[in-house]
């Protein structure tokens, strides 16, 4: 048998070492800076390209497009706060932050979508990306506006038509 | 919010369905004297038919689903299920593989298929979850917090 504490010596014990127990929800949690939590989408500056998408492991983000509207769908019960979609957004639209009081009794509450209008294209019924894309891409690269107002398969027909007359005309001539 | 079934102290039993373990030391952590989730009255018990609410962490595998009706339907009425972490929540990183059912969405299908009641369901995201995000839940139960997530749909202009 091992040698037992006696009461005394037990009481010296806890008043050394005090009270520990945290007040938490009557104080504030103990959050380092470099604790990843939920994620906020800026709606005014994302374009809606999806690069987020693509990064996120677990399908937290997910792109809906349907013919008139592409929407991000961002599940946060699914997510993992990797912050991976943070670095990949090329606008800088999300911004992590360090919240993580999620718990909800409705799931529903735990949905975020952010709502994209789609560019209409003008040669045929369709539509390409968002119209947001489109400023941005401008933006970064100007182009004709016949291709611009177009599908990527409408563009892609009428970039290798306009190609072809160039050529065939020098030779017809 | 409150809870119209976890008013008093919360008796929990803790139930595994092929987490990762990272979820399961979280409620550990949170019964230790440092977070003490006994100040609220929480306990954790060792049989289903002793608990108020079902503790439910990991994505429910194939292999668990049965054990996992088997102990819901052993808890008593009214029956509440905590779905902690990103697994229990949404199915997490495992949401779309072969061996799982995708945390407790499926989970909710399956169980009205054969019948069994559940009065609520409860979901804390994290992943893993804080031990301050288990006792935030148990505070929301309680209503001493309002709760901070809410559905939103934005317009991008």
């Amino acid at each position: 048998m091992g040698e037992k504490l006696k009461p005394a010596k037990l009481l010296i014990v806890a008043t050394k070492s005090g009270r520990v127990t945290k007040k938490y929800p009557y104080e504030e949690p103990l959050v380092s800076p470099d604790f990843r939590g939920l994620i906020e989408i800026d709606e005014n500056k994302c374009i809606g390209c999806g690069a987020c998408v693509n990064a996120c492991p677990p399908n937290a983000l997910q792109l809906i497009s349907d013919k008139d509207t592409t929407v991000i769908r961002y599940f946060i019960g699914r997510c993992i706060f990797c912050w991976r979609c943070v670095d990949a957004c090329p606008v800088g639209a999300i911004k992590g932050t360090r919240n993580f009081e999620l718990a909800t009794d409705d799931a529903s509450d735990l949905y975020v979508h952010v709502v994209h209008k789609r560019a209409k294209c003008e040669a045929c019924e369709g539509s390409g990306g968002t119209q947001k894309m489109l400023y941005y891409v401008v933006e970064k690269s100007p182009i004709t506006e016949e291709y611009l107002n177009e599908c990527p398969d409408c563009r892609k027909n009428s970039f290798i038509e306009s190609v072809a007359k160039r050529r065939t005309g020098g030779v017809g001539e | 919010m409150v809870s119209k079934f976890l008013k008093k102290s919360i008796w929990v039993f803790h139930l595994n369905t092929g987490s990762c373990n990272a979820c399961d030391i979280e409620i550990l952590d949170v019964l230790t004297p440092f977070h003490d989730a006994e100040r609220f009255g929480v306990k954790l018990v060792t049989s289903p038919r002793h608990a108020d609410a079902i503790l439910l962490t990991g994505p429910i595998t194939a292999e668990a689903l049965p054990k996992v009706i088997n102990a819901i339907e052993a808890a008593p009425r009214p029956r509440v299920v905590i779905a902690l972490g990103s697994c229990g929540v949404g199915g997490g990183i495992w949401h779309d593989t072969y061996s799982t059912i995708g945390g407790i969405k499926g989970l909710q299908k399956i169980l009205e298929e054969k019948g069994v009641k559940v009065d609520a369901f409860y979901y804390v995201p994290g992943c893993p979850i804080r031990p301050e995000a288990i006792l935030y839940a148990v505070a929301l139960f309680k209503g001493l917090v309002q709760k901070k997530v809410k559905s939103e749909i934005k317009h991008a202009e």
